[in-house]
């Protein structure tokens, strides 16, 4: 699963969820992929979820590339615990996703069993998805 | 590359607000610069530059009959859409004239199907391009057919038309043709070997065991 190797800080704050993504909105290294249409923190076992999904029903002759990274850490207090002494310890390793962020992109020559297996990856993320492709990008 | 005509209006009102207002009117901010001449803010009508956009493609040299002015060529430098809904939301125009060299990005597309078992991965979207700006390609095609695994193209292998140079660096890659991936290959796990959340020491806490 995917973890960052060093952190300078083991608690952060929540990462902010306001605004559309700056960047990664089209989809550059496959044909197809999964834009997020809504906020939403990813964790890594979602994302590995969406990934073996993906790679499940391709099962060969694709190609797929993962576009975010959980690099945010969220903290959580233990069930029954009183309020106070201080913040919870790390529970989940998510990536901050925004409004337009292509997540999973993937390379394979039949358009039908490339959009079915971005479908079943979709149903694994936490938002609303889009399928989209490299060619769809006109207005 | 055929020459669209649009009738644009200059804009006298500015900022975010007057911005929305031109959009609900189904109008697109623009602005109209280059040659060392001001800047030149101006209204596009949405459906007719959408239809030019897809049609010709975004290098297509634009013919704008500006209210109160003469008209003038542009081209389209830079579009800005929104990231989920795609509806464009501004527009620089960069001025050419007849006959002018200009620098463009040309969307490069693959043709043809390689040898069954291979997989084709483009590298590069968009070739940089020099060309007369009034006959820009709008594309250019390179054909992977019957391509066998291992074969590489590159920038320079790209054909192009006559008085078209190119830009992008001759070496970079544009199509690499692999064996297809196994399933093992496509199942096997993110390489997470050496992983795990090792918490670096903060300068305060440093500097106090220094001291």
């Amino acid at each position: 699963m995917l973890v960052p190797r060093k952190v300078r800080w083991r608690k952060a704050h929540a990462p902010k969820r306001a605004g559309f993504a700056k960047g990664g909105t089209r989809v550059t290294f496959g044909e197809y992929g999964i834009q997020a249409l809504e906020h939403a923190y990813v964790t890594n076992r979602q994302i590995e979820s969406a990934r073996i999904a993906i790679t499940r029903h391709v099962k060969r002759g694709g190609k797929v590339w993962i576009n975010i990274f959980p690099d945010r850490p969220l903290t959580k207090k233990p069930a029954e615990t009183r309020m106070g002494s201080g913040k919870g310890s790390p529970e989940y390793w998510v990536a901050n996703v925004k409004p337009g962020r292509v997540m999973f992109e993937l390379n394979f020559p039949n358009e039908k069993t490339a959009i079915e297996a971005l479908t079943r990856a979709a149903h694994k993320l936490p938002m609303k998805c889009k399928i989209v492709s490299r060619e769809g990008g006109d207005f | 590359m055929s020459e669209v005509r649009l009738t644009v209006e200059p804009r006298t009102e500015f900022g975010k607000g007057a911005a929305r207002r031109t959009r609900r009117a189904g109008k697109i901010p623009a602005v109209l610069y280059g040659h060392g001449s001001d800047p030149k803010h101006l209204s596009l009508p949405v459906v007719e530059f959408a239809r030019a956009i897809r049609e010709n493609g975004r290098n297509t040299v634009l013919t704008l009959d500006v209210a109160g002015s003469s008209s003038e060529l542009a081209l389209t430098k830079t579009i800005t859409a929104h990231p989920v809904k795609n509806y464009i939301e501004h527009v620089d125009l960069l001025l050419v004239k007849r006959g002018e060299k200009v620098t463009v990005d040309v969307p490069v597309v693959l043709s043809g199907d390689p040898a069954s078992g291979t997989l084709v991965t483009q590298d590069l979207n968009e070739v940089q391009l020099e060309a007369d700006a009034l006959n820009i390609p709008e594309q250019v095609e390179v054909s992977v057919d019957g391509a066998e695994a291992g074969t590489q193209i590159h920038a320079s292998e790209l054909s192009l038309p006559r008085g078209v140079t190119l830009q992008t660096g001759p070496e970079i890659l544009v199509a690499n043709v692999s064996e297809a991936p196994s399933e093992s290959d496509m199942e096997s796990d993110i390489d997470t070997e050496g992983a795990g959340v090792v918490e670096e020491a903060s300068e305060d806490e440093t500097a106090g065991e220094q001291a």
